[in-house]
């Protein structure tokens, strides 16, 4: 073939050239430690980082609203136990007082004045705040749910957290269920986890099924503040419910404590020892919705360990998808080197001689 | 004695035809590195001898011709290799650019700002009553409608910026077709004496192959030399000595072109009415930014549009069943955005939201500062298959669009680097053929030295000889 210096020359160029880029897309790789800097380097990676990247975006978030909703689990669980003491010692006095042999009406008054501090107490309970938000209140969460006769303002509102893609996780016990028993009786422990909606559809079908149902009368609500405490203590029954799911009863706290109080005021021994029941029913109705939020408590770890595994995992791929692998590409830089330097020797010994070299 | 004389003759005639040698060496070796330039070599050709009786006497040599060595169809499969070259650079070059909006490897960009959208509705949904989350959901709406208009914005300055290209380019291809017209005349005026216009032939050539690399040509040669050059199918840019312009200029949007954007305009003749030939022009470099301005961008724009709009329904629809911090029910969350197309420029958040974020409408109740449902709802939307067809999220959306414009990008790229080689390679062989090398020019320079030598001494020698004849009375 005959060979022109033109040919040479772009040869030399073009050779020079690309080994020139190679070397420099091999320093880059070398210096940001990345494989992947733009999309078009390896475009099914960088989708697929672009979507990890967006899924530890998020886990960041759930771990987040999932810390906050542990917390909030925490407080109702801390108030619910001190709620569990003021009942227990409120049995306690009841036992007590319940018989003659160790009471009689004047230590049953003075006992009544302490059933009236718990009940206070017990209210107060009802009334705790998380930050700026009363924690028994529903949805309604800037007012104080409970007034002092223990009359309820809040709502049966469940604010469900985000904790995973498709998991929602309800934070909160609404006063109503766990201080009046209102939803207890129907629900009891095997209350499904969330009923958070997904769509906007769901969500008013939600409204929709809520407003055909009866809400519960207010009017229960009202402690009584005569008669015995045991009339009207239980939460009546939603209508329709089927016998057999009744076994559970819900009650009203702040209506036993009263009664409790106003038997031992008037004296009344058959009121105290009514209300040593009650008071057992008030105490597994505390019980139990404790276990709930332990069980909600053991979830959101589980789920803790989750995303912190999801979100090592999110990085380990993102790294893996993207990040250079430090080894190759030094030898990749080794092997360019020196192919550069060949190129290069090699150049000089082509360019060089010419004929007009020889010629003196 | 008439020997002698001749004999000094064809001597006299050998130098001279030594020094065109030599000239055309020396041209030779000056066009070393000029592009398109074929090497040139004077023919020799042998005079007719005389006849003295039996013998036949020669007459030595004449310069006939001076030729170049070419190969007319490796120029013309360089051109064509030449102008998928002008096509696929020119939309690698684009592309690049594309791909560097939709870079998320470096910069934090729309894939982010969708992730802090929906995160800041979970932040607001832990703590609906408080407002610092509210404003955290109106900040990341604002940058979420921000980092649309960025992106669409961006790609239109791409778009902007390959019009300025094209209209550049048109100027170029002016200017070629200009000199092409004029060496068109040249090449005749030249030829017509039946001489080969050599310089202006490789001239012609390089300029056919810059002018294919930067729009799709087809052209043919007429007896008399000239060429005639025609742009797509009837835009016809060089006929004989004439050639006629190109010109841009913007026009209103239409389908696949969106408003504004250039167009090419040909005329035919000074008074004839424009003709819009961009539909034509689908090759060189010319047509591979026109293919990404309009099919490459505006799908894109067209496809942002989608989710942005997609987007700004979806959480209005939800929004609006909500209840706001104050109990009122809930307004539109983004403005009203009437048409799917410029969706993505114009979304924003609703004004009165920004100005009051306690509008915000996370509740699904009124009067009830601590209901997150609506908040739940919207926070959920992120994984909610709502885009094409309701086959897939947001997020997977918008993924996929960042995947095709890397592979597009990529598989762009791939090609015009083997195309690089393909016309590389050709272009090798054309200068194996054609081009100027030192060590022959310099082989060739010496022998035609030689012969300048030989050829003055046998002019001398005949000298000597005349002055013996003269000197013989003298003896």
């Amino acid at each position: 073939m005959r060979v022109a210096d033109k040919m040479q020359f772009e040869q030399v160029k073009s050779n020079v050239g690309k080994n020139r880029a190679q070397m420099a897309e091999l320093q880059n790789q070398a210096a940001t430690q990345k494989r992947v800097t733009k999309p078009s380097d390896d475009p099914l990676a960088a989708s697929r980082v672009l979507s990890n990247r967006i899924d530890l975006q998020s886990n960041r978030q759930f771990s987040k609203s999932l810390n906050y909703a542990k917390s909030f689990l925490e407080i109702t669980d801390q108030s619910l136990s001190d709620l569990s003491e003021i009942l227990m010692r409120a049995k306690e006095l009841a036992i007590n007082q319940a018989n003659d042999a160790s009471a009689n009406e004047e230590s049953r008054r003075v006992v009544a004045t302490e059933v009236e501090q718990l009940h206070n107490a017990a209210v107060s309970i009802g009334n705790r705040k998380l930050g700026d938000r009363f924690i028994f209140a529903g949805y309604k969460t800037t007012n104080p749910p409970f007034d002092e006769h223990g009359r309820y303002s809040g709502d049966a509102g469940e604010m469900n957290i985000h904790i995973e893609k498709e998991t929602f996780i309800p934070m909160n016990v609404p006063g109503s269920r766990v201080f009046l028993g209102i939803g207890m009786n129907r629900e009891g422990l095997v209350q499904k986890t969330e009923n958070q909606a997904r769509t906007i559809e769901e969500f008013q079908e939600q409204m929709a099924n809520a407003k055909s149902q009866p809400a519960p009368s207010n009017e229960t609500q009202a402690p009584a503040l005569r008669g015995p405490a045991s009339m009207s203590a239980r939460t009546p029954e939603v209508s329709s419910e089927p016998e057999a799911e009744k076994e559970l009863q819900g009650v009203n706290l702040f209506r036993i404590l009263k009664g409790l109080e106003i038997s031992l005021r008037t004296n009344d021994k058959a009121g105290i020892q009514d209300s040593l029941d009650l008071l057992d029913d008030a105490l597994s109705q505390v019980v139990l919705t404790r276990a709930q939020i332990g069980a909600r408590g053991m979830r959101l770890d589980n789920l803790t360990h989750t995303l912190e595994k999801a979100k090592v995992e999110n990085q380990v791929s993102i790294s893996q998808l993207e990040d250079a692998d430090i080894f190759e590409t030094v030898s990749d830089i080794n092997k360019t080197e020196s192919t550069l330097q060949a190129t290069l020797q090699t150049s000089g010994k082509l360019i060089q001689p010419s004929l007009l070299d020889f010629l003196r | 004695m008439s020997r002698i004389w001749s004999m000094m003759d064809v001597g006299r005639r050998s130098m001279m035809n030594s020094q065109t040698a030599l000239q055309t060496t020396a041209h030779n070796i000056a066009n070393k590195s000029t592009e398109g330039y074929s090497r040139q070599r004077v023919e020799m050709v042998t005079n007719e001898p005389i006849g003295h009786g039996k013998l036949r006497i020669g007459m030595g040599a004449r310069a006939g011709l001076v030729t170049r060595t070419n190969n007319e169809y490796l120029e013309k499969q360089l051109e064509r290799e030449g102008a998928q070259l002008g096509y696929l650079t020119g939309r690698s070059d684009m592309l690049r650019r594309v791909e560097e909006v939709y870079n998320e490897q470096v910069n934090k960009g729309l894939n982010h700002s969708l992730g802090n959208f929906f995160n800041a509705f979970r932040e607001l949904s832990n703590n609906p009553e408080s407002l610092a989350t509210r404003t955290q959901v109106k900040e990341t709406a604002e940058n979420l409608a921000k980092d649309f208009h960025r992106v669409t914005h961006q790609i239109e300055e791409i778009q902007k910026d390959a019009d300025f290209r094209i209209a550049v380019k048109i100027e170029e291809i002016n200017q070629l077709t200009k000199e092409i017209a004029s060496l068109n005349e040249k090449v005749q005026m030249v030829e017509v004496t039946g001489v080969p216009a050599n310089d202006e032939r490789d001239r012609r050539d390089e300029l056919i192959k810059q002018l294919g690399q930067k729009i799709n040509i087809r052209y043919a040669e007429s007896k008399d030399g000239s060429l005639t050059i025609t742009a797509g199918n009837t835009a016809v840019l060089v006929s004989g000595y004439s050639h006629t312009e190109l010109t841009v200029g913007s026009t209103p949007g239409r389908d696949g072109k969106a408003e504004g954007s250039f167009d090419i305009f040909y005329r035919a003749t000074e008074n004839s009415t424009p003709v819009n030939v961009t539909s034509q022009l689908t090759g060189g470099e010319i047509g591979g930014l026109l293919q990404v301005r309009d099919e490459v961008c505006n799908g894109l724009i067209g496809k942002m549009d989608e989710l942005a709009y997609t987007l700004s329904e979806e959480v209005n629809r939800a929004h609006v069943q909500g209840y706001d911090r104050k109990g009122r029910a809930g307004e539109l969350f983004f403005t009203h955005l009437g048409d799917k197309a410029g969706a993505s420029k114009v979304i924003n958040l609703n004004e009165r939201i920004s100005e009051d974020v306690s509008l915000i409408a996370a509740a699904g109740e009124p009067g009830a500062p601590g209901d997150n449902r609506i908040a739940n709802v919207l926070s959920g939307l992120q994984y909610k298959a709502v885009m094409d067809d309701k086959s897939a999220t947001f997020d997977d959306f918008y993924n996929s669009i960042v995947g095709t414009i890397g592979i597009e990008a990529q598989r762009s790229m791939t090609s015009a680097e083997s195309q690089k080689d393909i016309v590389s390679q050709l272009k090798n062989i054309r200068e194996s053929i054609s081009g100027v090398s030192l060590d022959e020019e310099a082989t060739k320079m010496i022998e035609f030295q030689k012969a300048f030598d030989a050829s003055a001494r046998l002019v001398r020698t005949a000298d000597e000889m005349m002055d013996t004849v003269l000197n013989l009375r003298r003896y």
